[in-house]
């Protein structure tokens, strides 16, 4: 295969399975924030926040991995 | 009903709300037709100025000038632009405050009491005061920087330098330096306040040799407890475990803001060459609610560690066994 479409297809690669974990991760935070407002649903402030912060850093992982397909594609 | 008459919806009357509508449709269909996907598909000549250039994207900002033998990016320009603005912000603000409040103090107040609320309940009372002010000013120059980083004229006002045209602002959080000093900042906040708490006992969580040589010393006065070298030994493999996640800590502070700033970047020029004019409001309010998040996450982090330094690990068995 061509040092290009190596390339090419690392790009993809990374972004598409960086993005694998992250994305179940926050499908699991959501069902339980979810599933904590049915409970109790005066709590919807604080779950909010909390889940907000608890899904940035689910997110943070997959960032990650998109600066890793930014600097293929863009800098080496 | 008492209330005024309604009129129309959104306050405008029937035909100027269809007439706003057709403009906004135009302008998407327009806009995808000129853009890169409508071109390869239908091939329609558009004048030039409508055809976006591919956005040239780098990750490293480029030095503008130099002051002093001190090279100037254009993100270190608009750090400092945020600084002056949120100083001179605060200056006016707060020059002539009132017991009742006119608007844009109230507004202020609204926020800074909001985060003075997020505060207390992550680090109780008496905490909350001291670790308000730095966790505040890293919420608002993070905040701050993302918003000042959406209006128009960063990014598109560009200036010639060594041969060829740069950007004169970019958001500073989307060099790799601004987080990485932001993030020393609060890593020295949390160690300053960690050691300012419990003296020499914080660097005991980090280098926890005492019990291992303490038991190593009983084999001496005869007592040969081998348990407690093991644990002693765990206790420092423990130890060094935490001392290495502080410092990853520090790398994760970093890339968190660094990726979703420069990821936001990225998504807008992306969006604005695809699909001119047609997505791009949707991801500056996309961007607007992640440069708040990032904020958030990036004051309440070092919140959170920072109320962690404080409590000794002795102090929480304490309360565990007292309740």
């Amino acid at each position: 295969m061509a040092a290009e479409t190596m390339k090419m297809l690392a790009i993809g690669l990374v972004l598409g399975l960086g993005a694998l974990g992250p994305g179940i991760g926050i499908g699991i935070i959501g069902y339980g924030a979810m599933q904590g407002l049915a409970r109790n649903p005066e709590a919807r402030g604080p779950i909010f926040t909390n889940m907000i912060f608890a899904v940035a850093m689910a997110e943070a992982i997959a960032i990650y991995a998109l600066i890793v397909a930014i600097m293929l594609g863009f800098v080496f | 009903m008492t209330g005024p008459k309604k009129r129309g919806c959104l306050g405008c009357s029937f035909p100027v709300l269809v007439i706003v509508g057709i403009i906004a449709i135009a302008i998407v269909v327009i806009g995808f037709l000129a853009g890169p996907i409508g071109q390869a598909m239908f091939h329609i000549n558009f004048p030039s100025w409508l055809v976006v250039p591919k956005p040239e994207i780098n990750l490293a900002a480029p030095h503008l000038f130099t002051v002093f033998g001190l090279p100037i990016t254009n993100t270190m320009i608009a750090g400092w632009i945020t600084v002056i603005i949120l100083v001179l912000g605060s200056w006016l603000i707060t020059r002539r405050m009132k017991l009742v409040p006119n608007r844009v103090q109230a507004v202020f107040e609204f926020l800074l009491g909001w985060i003075y609320d997020l505060c207390i309940s992550v680090a109780g009372e008496k905490n909350a005061r001291k670790f308000f002010p730095v966790v505040c000013t890293i919420f608002l120059f993070v905040a701050f920087n993302a918003w000042l980083s959406l209006i128009p004229g960063y990014g598109s006002i560009l200036i010639t330098t060594n041969g060829a045209a740069h950007e004169l602002l970019r958001g500073a959080n989307t060099d790799l330096n601004t987080p990485l000093a932001l993030a020393i900042v609060s890593f020295f906040f949390v160690t300053y306040f960690g050691i300012k708490a419990l003296g020499v006992g914080w660097l005991k969580q980090y280098f926890n040799i005492g019990p291992l040589f303490r038991s190593i010393g009983d084999i001496f006065k005869g007592k040969f407890r081998f348990m407690e070298i093991f644990s002693g030994a765990i206790n420092i493999f423990v130890g060094g475990l935490e001392f290495i996640s502080m410092l990853i800590r520090l790398i994760s502070f970093t890339f968190r803001l660094f990726g979703n700033m420069t990821a936001g970047e990225i998504l807008v020029l992306i969006g604005a060459f695809l699909l001119p004019m047609a997505v791009s409001w949707l991801v500056y309010g996309f961007e607007f609610l992640v440069g708040l998040v990032q904020a958030l996450v990036f004051g309440m982090l070092t919140l959170v560690f920072a109320s962690m330094a404080v409590t000794s690990h002795e102090e929480e068995a304490h309360e565990v066994e007292s309740h």
